[in-house]
């Protein structure tokens, strides 16, 4: 199984079989709610800066989701349903329990999901809104599917092991 | 005083419920000692919760529960005892590990009188789950008035099979259902049982006894069959065989049973003098065939030839024929006349040659004369080996006087080119 290059960053049991990671992932990550699945189909083509900057290459999978996992927690703030911020809690933390990262940003608080737009005028400022969701709910749906394929990619590893 | 004074133990045990209500799960702790004053108590439980944490207990008589959606379901959590929020005793625990299913319900018995079984069905609600969704299920059954006498059988599916054969006839039984998560992710307890259901099974055990007809019907078939075996290898020399495997006349055999059965009006006797009543016409002489044989084209011959036949027929017909007596019909003549007799000689008679036939002493009457008997004439006892013809073996005819009825007792017929015989086959169909 391939290990992340950052030290100390890497899956827990890792020499537990593929089945006990199928099954944690299936419940971290199937049992999203049903009306949260598909998004607006209207997002950008162009790929976040966040993704430019950290995948899953190999070597770097186990960091690429620390990193994921922890984005994923800023997304609690949005206006979403209680039970859609379940999910995302259970995946970010449940992929969080699962890795053995000594990050070197522990303690340091997450980024902010965007920087603060200067004060304009209130219907720029209301399709600005709305453009920002829109924005985040787009970076929201990559972010779930880049961590659900990054899972994967570790869970073939194992298998091939 | 610490010898009166007994420390209370807060040992407790907890168990999961997941998805008790949609998304909602269930976790349940209670005290092992079930006297302890758990007044001021309470339960707390932290990690591996989401969003939080930690999350208190509620309290219900002397059960503390936890419904909520928070667990992780990852990694172990801890939980406490606490006595005005003071920790009084904590225990390590894995929500999965924990785990106890819902109880089966819903259990039926139908009995299958076809196929002499009783099919059993329940049902769980862990089939519409997503986490806890393979179990094992336990099916125990007795028969009601047996204490403590219960069969078990283990199954992953709802659907369970009793062969009645295995059951007591005419007996009430009482069957239940428990589940147990089956997985290598979730672990746990045995549910509680699900409600019971009682049945009967019927009277009649049909795998062990017949239908007293089919019985009936059996016994007399076996004996039907037992009877015509029997009779079969009883009558199978004398009636069967002969039938289906008719054997071939036996010269030899057929002249013993020609023998051996004497006809009534039978004279065998050749004291003269028994045949005072019959009609009897001497023979005049024998006469060489070469003699013979040149009245063959004579005309006259033909003519005699044809009253000479008239006279056999007739004489063949007539009631003292030993033939009839006999029951014996030789087939000697095929359409010629036998007799050939000699221009102006009647007596000198040329008979058609006859194919090689055996002699009753097994002997063959040669190629050129052979005798053919009409009629044994011979006594009762005779043996195949005593045989011997009732007159000399000789070449040529015997002369019949053409005016006298003729009875010939025995008519020895010379070969000629005409060859009758008399086919053993008409022993056969006379006898």
């Amino acid at each position: 199984m391939s290990h992340s290059a950052e030290p100390g960053c890497f899956p827990k049991n890792a020499h537990i079989n593929t089945k006990y990671y199928n099954i944690v992932i299936y419940n971290i990550l199937e049992r999203s709610p049903d009306n949260m699945i598909n998004f607006d189909s209207n997002c950008l083509n162009n790929e976040p800066n966040f993704f430019k900057k950290h995948s899953c290459d190999d070597n770097k999978e186990a960091s690429f989701l620390n990193r994921a996992a922890r984005k994923l927690k800023q997304f609690l703030k949005m206006n979403i349903s209680d039970d859609f911020k379940l999910h995302l809690s259970t995946v970010s933390q449940g992929t969080l329990t699962l890795l053995n990262c000594t990050s070197k940003g522990k303690g340091r608080k997450p980024p902010s999901l965007g920087e603060a737009q200067p004060t304009k005028n209130l219907e720029e400022n209301k399709s600005l809104k709305e453009q920002k969701k829109q924005n985040d709910l787009c970076f929201l749906k990559i972010l779930l599917q880049k961590i659900k394929t990054c899972w994967n990619k570790i869970l073939r590893g194992i298998k091939e092991h | 005083d610490f010898d009166d004074t007994e420390l209370d133990d807060y040992s407790f045990s907890c168990y999961s419920q997941l998805e008790v209500d949609g998304l909602q799960h269930l976790l349940t702790c209670t005290f092992d000692d079930s006297d302890i004053n758990s007044t001021n108590l309470e339960f707390e439980i932290c990690g591996a919760l989401l969003d939080v944490d930690c999350l208190n207990f509620n309290k219900l008589q002397e059960r503390y529960f936890l419904k909520t959606k928070k667990f992780l379901l990852i990694g172990d959590s801890k939980i406490c005892v606490k006595l005005e929020k003071k920790n009084m005793t904590c225990r390590k625990m894995n929500i999965v590990k924990i785990v106890k299913p819902e109880a089966p319900f819903d259990v039926r018995v139908v009995y299958r009188e076809g196929a002499n079984d009783f099919v059993v069905t329940f049902n769980t609600s862990h089939l519409q789950k997503k986490y806890v969704k393979v179990l094992i299920h336990e099916v125990a059954y007795r028969q009601e008035k047996k204490e403590n006498n219960w069969m078990r059988v283990n199954l992953t599916s709802t659907k369970l099979t009793l062969l009645q054969r295995k059951l007591q006839p005419n007996a009430m039984y009482e069957i239940k259902v428990r589940s147990i998560p089956y997985a290598n992710y979730f672990e746990g307890f045995w549910s509680e049982w699900s409600p019971s259901f009682h049945f009967r099974t019927p009277e009649t055990n049909g795998t062990g006894e017949m239908d007293p007809v089919l019985l009936t019907i059996s016994i007399l078939s076996f004996f039907s069959v037992a009877l015509m075996v029997t009779l079969a290898c009883v009558l199978w020399k004398k009636r069967i065989k002969p039938i289906i495997w008719p054997s071939l006349p036996d010269h030899k055999k057929t002249l013993e049973q020609l023998c051996k059965k004497p006809k009534k009006n039978l004279n065998v006797s050749f004291n003269p003098e028994s045949f005072l009543d019959c009609q009897i016409h001497k023979v005049d002489g024998i006469q060489a065939r070469d003699e013979a044989e040149g009245f063959l084209q004579d005309p006259l011959s033909l003519q005699l030839e044809e009253s000479e036949k008239q006279r056999l027929r007739g004489g063949m017909q007539g009631p003292s024929w030993p033939s009839e007596q006999a029951g014996i019909t030789p087939k000697i003549f095929r359409g010629e006349s036998p007799f050939r007799c000699l221009a102006g000689n009647a007596s000198v008679c040329d008979a058609p040659g006859l194919p090689p036939s055996r002699s009753p002493n097994g002997r063959e009457g040669g190629k050129s004369r052979p005798l053919v008997y009409q009629d044994m004439m011979l006594g009762p006892g005779t043996t195949n080996s005593s045989l011997r013809p009732p007159f000399p073996f000789q070449p040529g005819i015997l002369t019949l006087n053409p005016v006298a009825q003729v009875q010939p007792i025995l008519t020895s017929l010379g070969s000629s080119q005409e060859e009758a015989y008399v086919t053993m086959s008409s022993f056969y169909q006379n006898q």
